[in-house]
């Protein structure tokens, strides 16, 4: 695989995103903080997996979430206007966020969802609309315990539809670790059952995400069948606003040394929190 | 495809001529508009005896999913979001508790969170039966509760087929259920006639008493045929055949206990917080000096046993005794 030739010119504009979506979040969670926001999902330590595999999509290539779809929605081009103004104002909100327009299908808030409805989309691009197209479904490892991830994979396997599936692997369901839900030691494990291949790559190195997330979906394209993407990560943050996190000092202090934007300097991110501050305090009036 | 070693087995043609007129009304739908499709578990050989005819014109729309219903309507509802208007058949009404989630948390939204977008139809069918403890629990009253979900169960084939053509030219979910309880033998001669598309939310009066009848009877479903087999063709009522449980035709019923001041509500759902309590509420909030009765299935687990099982339905006396005794 030429991985380093591919993100040499790209990896300027990732590593902007990566940032764009840590100072949105961060803006965010000060306005949750203060209770002018309600209980979003961050993707803080997470952010290297939607910049890196929506770089390799199409405009024509669909992208269906979990809740924690902020990373995602920004990396599809859904304005910041747009998707802010739907976070904090929003019928939907970040749980049932449509954005057709920019090929965010949807965002689902309870887990397991995505996959079956990701199928949908991928049967009907498949079937109907024709143009080429594949689905994207994102979920964490923990929807992997959920019947709606299975009977969705299975469907999708057995009518071999354009569906990658995108595992952001951060170990934890909510609050919980493994033990309470993994029986397993990785989701391609599960994948195997349903006769489908499966990558593994660093979900916190952008360039590996992006290299590997192209593989599979060539594969996706050119064999017509489900592959999975499963991305290792950290997340940063806690599960939601509005819980704790039982996670110790050192533990985080170890997770951060894994931080796609760990080394990040402050003034690398005055224009874009210039730009953020700017958006919000506008859908804010 | 080809069945293969299948030349003796013939199609269960119990109580045939609702689901003859839902597929005929599917068939001609999907004959005009290119974007329906149907699916379900074992979809292609439900079609192949059921309705020939769209399994040789259409095999390319006829999906055969895994059995698997909440993956099922999540399914259609993946593919709505591209255009397709998907006929989700769930087989059983019991097996909607299966996809509660995917129709009260998916598809039921749906609408709801991009008003501005092009609405999307898609339509879930189950069919009711009789036959014990998950062989035919009557759930229709629980959907009306969730908005976003329209709720049909015809009476007559006319009614199915008119139905089916307009739940599939209404924006939105609609549960299409078939009441397999309503027997053949006794649907009248008119009924065998094909109709045009009929919108949600229309009554039908299917008996007209005088100026002043002395009751309104409000039924739909397998019951609306039970009531009037029990009924005296001379007695002087109302019977009103709801259709749609979601929207109900207000105005229909209104218009007729205005007249006769009495509200009878026969209904097969279980009668707990069922449908003819919101009726009869609603009704005497609006109109408090009519007088109300109501009669349905009783909040029972339904037996095995036909010789059990046939009780679960107000009886012919009972429907008599609440429409005449008052």
């Amino acid at each position: 695989m030429s991985i380093t030739q591919e993100v040499v010119p790209k990896a300027v504009g990732f590593f902007e995103q990566m940032l764009l979506i840590r100072t949105l979040e961060d803006k965010l969670q000060a306005l949750c903080d203060i209770g002018q926001a309600g209980d979003l999902h961050m993707c803080k330590g997470q952010e290297a997996i939607p910049v890196g595999v929506c770089a390799a999509l199409g405009p024509q290539d669909l992208v269906l979430t979990h809740h924690r779809m902020i990373g995602w929605a920004v990396c599809k081009g859904v304005p910041l206007d747009v998707l802010v103004k739907e976070l904090l104002h929003g019928l939907g909100g970040e749980m049932h966020f449509r954005s057709p327009e920019y090929g965010f299908m949807h965002s689902f808030q309870l887990v397991g969802t995505v996959v079956p409805v990701a199928a949908g989309v991928a049967w009907a691009l498949k079937n109907y609309t024709r143009n080429g197209g594949i689905a994207i479904a994102v979920f964490g490892d923990a929807a992997t315990a959920n019947g709606q991830w299975h009977e969705g994979v299975n469907l999708a396997a057995v009518q071999k539809l354009p569906l990658l599936l995108v595992c952001e692997n951060n170990h934890l369901a909510g609050n919980v670790r493994e033990e309470h839900y993994q029986p397993v030691a990785n989701v391609r494990k599960r994948m195997l059952g349903y006769g489908l291949t499966s990558f593994i790559v660093d979900g916190n190195k952008v360039g590996e995400v992006y290299g590997w997330a192209k593989e599979a979906i060539d594969l996706v394209r050119r064999e017509r069948r489900p592959v999975m993407l499963e991305c290792n990560t950290t997340r940063l943050g806690r599960h939601k606003q509005g819980q704790g996190d039982l996670r110790t000092k050192d533990e985080m202090a170890e997770l951060a040394l894994r931080d796609p934007l760990r080394n990040v300097q402050p003034e690398e991110r005055e224009s874009i929190e210039a730009q953020v501050k700017a958006i919000i305090e506008r859908i804010q009036e | 495809m080809q069945l293969l070693n299948t030349p003796k087995l013939q199609p269960l043609r119990r109580n045939h001529l609702i689901r003859d007129a839902i597929n005929r009304a599917i068939y001609e739908a999907m004959v005009r508009d290119p974007s329906i499709y149907v699916m379900g578990e074992g979809q292609w050989v439900k079609k192949w005896y059921d309705a020939r005819y769209i399994w040789d014109e259409f095999p390319e729309r006829v999906i055969t999913l895994p059995i698997a219903e909440d993956s099922a309507v999540n399914f259609a509802v993946g593919m709505s979001l591209l255009g397709v208007k998907p006929v989700v058949d769930l087989i059983a009404g019991d097996f909607l508790f299966r996809a509660m989630d995917s129709v009260c948390n998916t598809a039921a939204k749906l609408n709801f969170v991009r008003p501005d977008q092009q609405p999307r139809t898609i339509v879930i069918q189950a069919e009711f039966l009789l036959a014990g403890p998950t062989t035919g629990q009557r759930i229709e009253s629980m959907f009306t509760h969730i908005p976003g979900l329209n709720v049909v169960i015809p009476s007559t084939p006319r009614d199915a087929h008119s139905l089916m053509l307009g739940a599939l030219a209404t924006p939105g979910v609609t549960l299409f259920f078939e009441d397999r309880e309503i027997q053949d033998e006794l649907i009248t001669e008119p009924d065998q006639r094909i109709g045009g598309r009929l919108g949600l939310g229309y009554a039908l009066l299917r008996r007209n008493g005088n100026a002043k009848p002395d009751a309104t009877v409000v039924t739909y479903g397998v019951m609306r045929q039970v009531v009037e087999q029990a009924l005296d063709p001379m007695l002087n009522i109302d019977l009103i055949d709801l259709r749609s449980i979601f929207p109900i035709d207000w105005m229909e019923i209104k218009a007729s206990v205005r007249r006769s001041g009495k509200l009878v509500i026969i209904e097969p759902d279980v009668q707990w917080n069922g449908v003819g309590a919101e009726i009869i509420a609603q009704i005497s909030e609006a109109l408090p000096h009519v007088r109300v009765k109501r009669l349905g299935a009783k909040r029972e687990t339904i037996p095995a046993a036909a010789r059990l099982h046939k009780h679960c339905l107000p009886s012919d006396e009972e429907i008599l005794h609440a429409i005449t005794d008052w």
